[in-house]
């Protein structure tokens, strides 16, 4: 009897020792031409706790220009509940020569669980104002939708990425705008993202 | 300059109800604005409390985001917690909050507070006691005003009513008297914490 309290013990405290969380939030990351450059970055302490990344405004000539940055990110270890939750914003945003536009880039990474489930969204994120090609999009942004910007090559909008196995870790990290850069035989030849949000917890 | 002294007077105005409203709540009357807040409502918590995420639709009238011509929505990211001496009902933490709304004070703003008390509440549409309540003081960024220092502001409840949070947890913020946003939540999370730790 005594064996089985023991074992069971330190299951539970290596359970407990494994609980962690994971937060990031940026506004802007560019890497183009070997230009590379990045707003500032929240990073969530593994054991939870609060951080914030911001600046009044961004820029990288013919690539990139925004204003108004704003990433936070939270969460706290908890063996009944667990949770983390980041959220990237950014303003006034022109990029790939223009090609596409917004008056506000919003990510947000959700993760948790409970004592019976868990789980990982990215609910909350959006665009105001967007237009791609000069052209206004009026409804939400599925998921992963590809759009071509022609001499420049594509954007991936709202770029959810899941992670985690679904059982003990749920994540999911959310790119809003995720410009590829291409040469004329289409190799990527740089990148920019555009409010990025990440979030994962570990049970 | 006008709205500064708008603001000003604002503050003055609220924090004479504030200082009256504890004169009669309290043996001695608290000394700044801040103290003002930290009235005796609810009572020294046994939780800590973590947030972020969006709030669009208001008073609990739907949670689905704002259609995308609108800047109509707020988001945020919050940690408060009791002191571990309470009562009083002294606090810690911090709150971001972004009001996007061109409508509201100073064409929309950031503000960044510093949680100084921290108690229990009741969560008015559950009549349970799932949320917290914290204020304290904070500068405030607007777009188009100038930027305010000392601010005092409430989270007058951050409710944790169920998982995941969007359309479940709900939060009201109070900010002098300028500003105010109460919904559930479009995104993001309110949990509420046992206290252990630091964070």
């Amino acid at each position: 009897m005594t064996l089985k309290i023991l074992v069971a013990l330190t299951l539970l405290a290596g359970a407990v020792q494994a609980q962690s969380v994971t937060g990031k939030a940026f506004g802007t990351f560019v890497n183009v031409a070997g230009i590379v450059a990045q707003s500032p970055v929240a990073t969530l302490p593994t054991t939870g706790g609060m951080a914030t990344g911001q600046v009044d405004a961004f820029g990288v000539p013919g690539s990139v220009d925004a204003q108004r940055l704003n990433a936070v990110t939270t969460g706290a270890v908890d063996s009944k509940k667990t949770g983390a939750q980041s959220t990237s914003e950014v303003e006034d945003v022109s990029t790939a020569g223009g090609a596409i536009t917004a008056d506000v880039v919003t990510a947000v990474a959700t993760s948790y669980f409970g004592q019976f489930t868990g789980g990982s969204d990215a609910t909350g994120s959006g665009f105001t104002n967007l237009a791609v090609n000069g052209v206004p999009v009026t409804e939400d942004v599925a998921p992963n939708t590809r759009v071509d910007l022609p001499g420049v090559g594509y954007a991936i909008l709202n770029e959810q990425i899941p992670t985690g196995n679904g059982v003990t870790s749920w994540g999911m990290t959310v790119n809003m705008i995720h410009v590829v850069f291409q040469n004329f035989l289409g190799l990527t030849t740089g990148e920019i993202i555009i409010g990025s949000a990440t979030s994962s917890v570990t049970r | 300059m006008n709205t500064e002294r708008h603001l000003s007077r604002a503050l003055g105005a609220i924090a004479a109800v504030l200082l009256a409203v504890a004169c009669q709540e309290a043996a001695s009357p608290p000394g700044n604005i801040t103290a003002g807040w930290k009235k005796e409502q609810g009572s020294c918590a046994g939780f800590r409390l973590t947030g972020g995420g969006r709030v669009d639709a208001r008073d609990h009238n739907g949670f689905a985001k704002s259609t995308p011509e609108s800047h109509d929505f707020a988001t945020f990211g919050f940690q408060a917690r009791p002191s571990s001496s309470c009562p009083p009902t002294d606090g810690s933490g911090n709150i971001e909050w972004n009001e996007h709304n061109p409508d509201e004070f100073g064409g929309g703003f950031a503000f960044h507070g510093q949680v100084t008390f921290f108690t229990t509440t009741m969560d008015e549409t559950a009549g349970d006691d799932r949320c917290g309540r914290f204020g304290g003081v904070g500068r405030l960024n607007t777009r188009n005003s100038g930027t305010f220092e000392d601010v005092p502001f409430e989270v007058n409840h951050a409710c944790d009513v169920a998982e995941p949070g969007v359309g479940n947890d709900h939060i009201k913020i109070t900010i002098s008297d300028v500003y105010t946003r109460h919904g559930l939540l479009s995104g993001g999370n309110i949990q509420q914490h046992r206290l252990t730790g630091n964070n």
